[in-house]
């Protein structure tokens, strides 16, 4: 009897649900909700990630989930996340304290294509939790400022108290390299600054030139229609305008369809898209 | 073009050496049904049977596997990778089961490849037995193209004297892979087909393809097209008020690959095992993400999705069909929700 051993293709490699190990570096508390943490692989590999693209982080034991880098490729010491308590597995790692050590999967998905966005003006809408993977964004287009052209940012947050990354919000607005302003929608006693929807922000920004700026919008799925309406006004072309994509993601490879919209795997082909590719995605945004 | 022709006993042969040092796996009669199970002799499969409960999938795919081990070590954790590569032998896989298999196998092992399927795929030895007929009631393999071995097999059979059963029967044989070939040369039980053998191979196929009823005004290759119309249809809607979303086409499904990842931790909390189990899009928690918001909250959007995903959009990723015909997902609904009554109301809307 022969040996009835397969003639497939035996692809090496490694086997892409083990996760790496990592040290949390620091940890700190953003808001009611959510932590920002600071992360370094145990062999000492950087993340090697593009901005937007995010990572599947373990607790062994609990589960995995899906969290987006919020810190730029530039900065290679650490890698950050902005976690926010949602369920069992942010839970714990809510619970995690500096030395303790998670499993990392990743970089995954396709993130922002940098090089589509050198040379261009850039206008970056940011809506709650969205801030997080456009933060990765951000950082990446202050530490590689020359090769942009004007740079405006625009952030909305329910309320002060729920606004993330709040020395970022405070170097921002005195930074002389961006044009960022905020809003929320409810205001408490020591709100100074705008109220009300982040398209309201659209007064603070120039004219746009259609020929040269690159829009970024990442927010709530109710947030986004309104943005994109307000761009498309000031006639930006559709394959100009990106945003990234939240979707129940288990294996982050294209294999266990919980991220699917339509016909796309958003862990593969996303999270982030051209707003000319989501339009034909009738889930995409709903 | 048939490669050799083998009698039955000559093959059930071959499969009982195979299967001495492998797993072998076939179709066993339980009461009136048959199912795929393991067997330590080929006599106890049955190769002229209708069709199997479910298909060969939990073989290659089984509903609950294990990805790796995992324990804790010095404040960090150690992972090992656990891998299935346990020789088998996969006995009497009708055409439909193997247009499955090779969907499967583009599904895992393209783009980024499953190790886990890849170790059961790579060491599983496929042979594919031919329906000459309709296995059944409502199938509509013929219509998906399902009913014709286009892969997925290392040898396949035709049985060519008609099933009357017995020892009798002859098989022409197709080598699907150069292991399936060595398979039946080595062994030097077939025959070099005649030309009444390739008369008899013309004939047998030419009854199957009147055996075979269109189901669907359309095939396989136009139901993108027909599915591009129809997002908006009141069809769903409708069909979706009399479904449980219980995901039981999905479960007896041949093709549905979704699964979900969990972690169990054994009693000392040191150590445990993150592992896959099969998933269903009809089941309602599937696209919900953290915080509530779910993705297809209605029973319509999930129809909708399982029935573009079989039709249109694994088709158009993939290459192959998301579906092959065999109506499982069909007799297994508890609401009688019917696929072939589905594309028929969506054709009338044209």
């Amino acid at each position: 009897m022969p040996m009835l051993e397969q003639p497939f293709v035996r692809r090496h490699g490694r086997n892409l649900y083990e996760p790496k190990p990592a040290r949390v570096v620091s940890v700190r508390k953003l808001t009611d909700l959510e932590n920002h943490y600071s992360l370094k692989f145990e062999d000492g590999q950087p993340l090697d990630h593009h901005p937007g693209q995010f990572v599947q982080v373990s607790i062994l034991g609990i589960g995995e989930c899906p969290i987006s880098v919020c810190s730029s490729p530039t900065r290679p010491d650490t890698f950050e996340l902005c976690v926010r308590r949602a369920g069992g597995v942010t839970e714990h790692i809510h619970r995690l304290k500096p030395r303790d050590v998670v499993g990392i999967r990743g970089p995954l998905g396709h993130g922002f294509d940098v090089d589509d966005l050198h040379g261009h003006d850039i206008l970056i809408v940011a809506g709650g939790l969205g801030l997080a993977p456009v933060r990765s964004l951000i950082q990446y287009i202050l530490d590689e400022r020359s090769r942009f052209g004007s740079f405006h940012l625009l952030y909305g947050a329910r309320a002060p108290e729920e606004m993330l990354f709040q020395n970022d919000l405070t170097l921002w607005r005195e930074s002389k390299e961006v044009n960022f302003h905020a809003t929320v929608d409810r205001p408490n006693e020591q709100w100074r600054g705008r109220t009300g929807v982040v398209t309201t922000l659209f007064s603070e920004i120039p004219s746009l030139d259609p020929a040269s700026t690159m829009v970024v919008i990442v927010g709530p799925p109710v947030m986004f229609k309104f943005v994109v309406l307000e761009v498309l006004a000031r006639r930006i072309p559709q394959k100009n305008i990106f945003c990234s994509l939240e979707r129940r993601m288990k294996c982050g490879i294209g294999k266990c369809g919980h991220c699917q919209a339509n016909n796309v795997y958003v862990c593969l082909e996303g999270p982030v898209f051209r707003y000319g590719e989501l339009k034909a995605l009738r889930e995409a945004i709903q | 073009m048939l490669d050799r022709t083998i009698s039955k006993s000559s093959l059930l042969e071959l499969v009982d050496d195979a299967g001495r040092s492998r797993r072998l796996i076939g179709p066993v009669k339980r009461k009136d049904h048959f199912f795929y199970e393991q067997v330590s002799r080929a006599s106890q499969l049955d190769l002229n049977f209708s069709y199997c409960v479910y298909g060969p999938k939990a073989f290659l795919f089984p509903p609950h596997e294990t990805l790796f081990a995992f324990k804790s070590a010095d404040g960090s954790f150690e992972t090992e990778s656990i891998l299935n590569d346990e020789p088998t032998v996969l006995v009497g896989v009708h055409p439909c089961d193997l247009n499955a298999i090779r969907l499967l196998d583009h599904a895992f092992t393209e783009t980024f490849c499953d190790k886990h399927y890849l170790a059961r795929r790579a060491s599983t030895f496929i042979i594919g037995v031919d329906c000459p007929r309709p296995c059944a009631e409502g199938v509509f393999c013929r219509d998906m193209k399902g009913n014709e071995a286009a892969g997925g097999f290392d040898i396949m059979c035709y049985p060519l004297a008609g099933p009357r059963g017995g020892d009798d029967l002859r098989y022409g044989v197709v080598f699907g892979t150069p292991t399936g070939r060595e398979f039946i040369l080595y062994s030097q039980a077939g025959e070099r087909p005649t030309v009444e053998d390739e008369r008899a191979f013309e004939r047998y196929q030419m009854e199957k393809r009147e055996a075979f009823p269109k189901m669907i005004p359309y095939d396989v290759d136009a139901l993108p097209e027909l599915l591009d119309r129809s997002y908006d249809s009141l069809l769903w809607e409708a069909t979706a008020r009399r479904c449980y979303s219980c995901g039981s086409c999905n479960l007896s499904c041949p093709t549905c690959y979704c699964f979900n990842i969990s972690d169990d931790v054994d009693l000392s909390l040191k150590s445990g095992e993150r592992s896959r189990d099969w998933d269903g899009c009809q089941l309602r928690a599937f696209a919900e993400v953290a915080g509530g918001h779910n993705f297809r909250p209605k029973a319509a959007s999930r129809l909708r999705h399982r029935i573009y995903r079989k039709a249109k959009w694994i088709k158009e990723r993939e290459g192959i069909a998301g579906c092959v015909g065999c109506a499982r997902c069909d007799r297994a609904c508890t609401a009688h929700i019917n696929s072939v009554e589905i594309y028929n109301q969506l054709a009338e809307e044209k």
